[in-house]
């Protein structure tokens, strides 16, 4: 076991895991954060996508150790009020089915949005292709993409 | 009109509780089943009796609460049940029946509550009811004013119902039922990552457990070598599960945190005996095929269909947390049917149902495997063991390697071909395995009720064939229905381009005028432009199904030389479509099944065990292959219909028939060695 320093959603956090804990077991069974879903543990669904230093990243397959100097935002810290853009659009056209993939979607086109404020879908696609949902909400997702990248430039 | 004893007055002083039994799920005795609920303050809690795995069910609650009592999806409260049969009936979620079981009784009680509240208006003002309406959570008189529903709960929960006659909403003044605007309830906790899925539900203090599966099908553990994982920091206990009915056994790793019993379950030795370790899905193929009767019933055109094992692969895998005390349980699990599971513990433990608690949590996808308790089981087996709440979770290759699959099967059709190149005389014969998950799917008659709904006007038989299952099968959204309609949808295309036949006309020609698939197919002809001949380098499918009480008609429009599906349409009847955007999700759903299992999507079976772990083999469609899917929802007169299964069958027809253009279907996948 090792402690480690992490910047989550804002606030410091020391934790005492043993260094090759992966991320996201570290903010679900440690810090609470259950918004960072577990679907494959291996890189393979993007369910657990959040942020780290701003980037799209995948906590399943990083380790505690490698996010000790890193800025970490997941779902829960994606805005203060849950009104980033993005969530905005998801609840305007009404995107999710059962939800669980939503999280890591949602963080996946934040930061695409973040380097791109007007993809095409060819961008979407690229940035999103590594996310699976298995509901379907596909068509929906991406129209909300294009709904928050002009919520964005409306309020810039 | 209702009786007095199907009204409960609430603990509260003067709460109003409104209850009607759901007809065809009553229990004996009549205890009734509490649906709406006012409380002093006039605030509205509806408690939804079936569990949603983003099928829906919660939000269609609120809209028929809502509209009912004349207040905003916003002002109810939504209470999901727990598992409880002899309260609610059946909780279970399946066959696409959720908002048809729901929608009489739960209006029903909500319009009650409102009609009681007008009665009481109309009684303080001294007026006649027929003068006093509800709207916005409050009693309006023309000259008397507003009451709002909380000064009028006392007096409304004192009267008897019997004396007051019910009425429900006429459709043409719904506010809410039928409307596009109305989003998911769950809409703010799902986007802030908020909601409570069964994998978030573990209490503090609580263990994980992590299980070592079967290595193989049908293996046993023969002995078990648990000093190196005993030895493990965070590791509490390991307990050999014994298998139960619908599943397979193990040995369960239980530590204080998840990734620690990750990390101990490989240090586990095990040796395993029994099982079928040399398995393989291609032999299985092969003995369906073997099993064909030697002879057709009719001689013609002929066919033959493969289907492969599907897994069902929620984004959530399988889990499970139990906490069981000498007295009593209680359960949190993502399921499709908490009734049965509160049952099914009550069993395990030897203890009555009362003392068993199911919280049914949110669920991260089902599609049918949820309907099964075998995760319930072994957490109930572990926290029994250690005496504090244990959580059972499955890794995705768990969940992938001892799902409860689709089962395999083989069609073969036959045509008579009419000189016009319709068919005249059809039979199709079908080789498949039961549902080993409900021994009563093991019955003939009941595979071909679910699979066979062949709606044109051919006449023939269908013969099903049941080979022993030599693995764990189940419920796979649509059921028999997705392979049946399959194969008979993709052999029509063939006899259709064979004649030099229009695919929409040949359907039409074949389907009673007057009838609501011929009514869907046209809608769904105009919406893809039919009539327009297809883009250079573009072909179009076309598939109906009538089941569920609903009709719905698909036109896929796909670029076969890129293997891209480009547009889906379809038009469905769904009766009533309570929720416009719901509808449309679950159609979506559907086409990105369809999608994923034409496109490659199989389970296979090497060395005695499935080959696909993740979402890396077991290849799921992502976003770059999803095409636009158009929706339209036909005006109807017809009784509401189901819809979570309804579009697989046939979206997954039109696509795999818009893609091979002018090749002939011959299962599914396509273009990939099935099994």
């Amino acid at each position: 076991m090792a402690r480690y320093l992490l910047r989550v959603n804002g606030e410091r956090h020391e934790v005492d895991v043993e260094a090759d804990t992966p991320l996201l077991w570290v903010l679900r069974d440690e810090l609470g954060l259950t918004g960072v879903k577990y679907g494959c543990g291996v890189g393979l669904c993007g369910a657990c996508t959040s942020h780290v230093d701003g980037q799209a990243a995948r906590p399943c397959v990083r380790t505690a150790a490698d996010s000790a100097r890193a800025r970490i935002t997941t779902i829960e810290g994606l805005s203060r009020d849950g009104d980033h853009p993005v969530q905005r659009a998801w609840r305007e056209l009404d995107v999710a089915q059962c939800g669980y993939c939503q999280p890591g979607q949602m963080m996946a086109a934040a930061a695409l949005l973040a380097r791109d404020p007007d993809p095409d879908d060819e961008a979407i696609s690229e940035a999103l292709r590594d996310n699976v949902c298995r509901c379907g909400t596909y068509p929906r997702i991406r129209a909300a993409v294009r709904r928050a990248a002009r919520i964005m430039r409306e309020e810039r | 009109m209702i009786s007095r004893r199907t009204l409960l007055r609430g603990a509260g002083a003067g709460a109003l509780m409104v209850a009607v039994p759901i007809p065809a799920l009553a229990v004996e005795g009549l205890v009734p089943n509490v649906f709406v609920r006012l409380d002093d303050a006039g605030r509205i809690t509806a408690t939804v009796p079936k569990p949603d795995s983003g099928q829906g069910v919660r939000t269609v609650v609120a809209l028929m609460v809502a509209e009912e009592l004349a207040v905003e999806v916003g002002d109810v409260t939504l209470e999901q049940a727990p598992g409880d049969s002899a309260k609610y009936g059946s909780q279970s979620v399946s066959n696409s029946t959720s908002v048809r079981q729901l929608s009489t009784p739960i209006r029903t009680a909500a319009a009650t509550a409102r009609c009681l509240l007008v009665t009481a208006a109309a009684q303080r003002w001294r007026v006649p009811v027929s003068e006093c309406t509800a709207k916005d959570g409050a009693v309006r008189h023309p000259r008397r004013g507003r009451l709002p529903y909380r000064a009028l709960v006392r007096a409304a929960a004192a009267l008897d119902p019997a004396t007051v006659p019910v009425t429900l909403i006429p459709q043409d003044q719904w506010r809410l039922l039928g409307k596009t605007r109305a989003g998911r309830v769950d809409a703010r906790t799902i986007s802030t990552g908020r909601v409570k899925y069964g994998i978030d539900s573990r209490p503090a203090g609580g263990l994980v457990a992590v299980v070592a599966r079967p290595p193989w099908i049908g293996a046993v553990p023969d002995t078990i070598d648990d000093s190196a994982t005993r030895a493990i920091p965070g590791v509490v206990d390991v307990i050999t599960l014994a298998a139960p009915a619908d599943g397979q056994g193990g040995v369960a790793v239980l530590a204080r945190s998840t990734y620690q019993a990750l990390k101990a379950r490989d240090t586990l030795k095990i040796t395993w005996r029994g099982g079928t370790p040399a398995a393989d899905s291609r032999a299985w193929l092969a003995d369906l095929h073997a099993a064909l009767p030697a002879q057709s019933p009719i001689t013609g055109l002929q066919r033959t269909f493969e289907m492969p094992l599907l897994a069902h692969a929620p984004m959530e895998p399988m889990n499970a947390t139990a906490h069981v005390r000498p007295d009593g349980a209680t359960i949190w699990v993502p399921t499709q049917d908490p009734g049965r599971i509160q049952t099914l513990v009550a069993q395990q433990l030897g203890l009555p149902a009362t003392a068993v608690r199911v919280e049914a949590a949110a669920s991260g996808g089902a599609f049918g495997r949820r309907i099964e308790t075998d995760q319930v089981q072994e957490a109930v087996a572990c926290s029994r063991r250690v005496g504090v709440p244990v959580q059972v979770l499955w890794t995705r290759a768990d969940d992938m390697r001892h799902d409860s699959y689709r089962p395999m099967s083989v069609h073969r059709l036959t045509a008579e071909i009419g000189q016009d190149g319709l068919p005249v005389r059809r039979a199709h014969e079908v080789v498949t395995w039961p549902l080993t998950v409900l021994p009563i799917f093991s019955n003939p008659a009941l595979i071909k009720a679910s699979g066979d709904h062949f709606p044109y006007a051919v006449p023939g038989e269908v013969t099903v064939t049941v080979r022993p299952a030599p693995l764990r099968t189940g419920f796979w959204r649509s059921v028999y229905s997705g392979q049946f309609a399959y194969a008979e949808e993709n052999f029509l295309s063939e006899i259709g381009r064979r004649a030099g036949l229009d695919q929409v006309a040949l359907r039409r020609t074949l389907l009673p005028a007057t009838s609501r698939l011929r009514n869907v197919l046209d809608t769904v002809a105009d919406r893809a432009g039919w009539s327009r001949p297809p883009a250079p380098g573009t072909a179009r499918g076309v598939a109906c199904l009538e089941e569920y009480g609903s009709a719905i008609a698909v036109i896929a429009v796909a670029d076969p030389a890129a293997r891209r599906v480009l547009r889906v349409h379809a038009a469905v009847d769904v009766g009533v479509a309570l929720h416009p955007s719901g509808v449309r999700a679950q159609v979506e759903g559907c086409v990105s099944d369809a999608l994923s299992t034409v496109l490659g999507a199989q389970i296979t079976v090497r060395d005695g065990h499935v080959a696909e772990s993740s979402f890396g083999d077991f290849t799921w469609a992502r976003i770059d292959q999803s095409p636009d899917v158009d929706v339209t929802i036909v005006p109807s007169d017809a009784p509401l219909g189901g819809l979570g299964e309804l579009a697989y069958p046939p979206a997954a027809a039109a696509i795999s028939a818009a893609l091979a253009g002018d090749t002939p279907v011959t299962g599914m996948p396509i273009g990939t060695d099935v099994g």
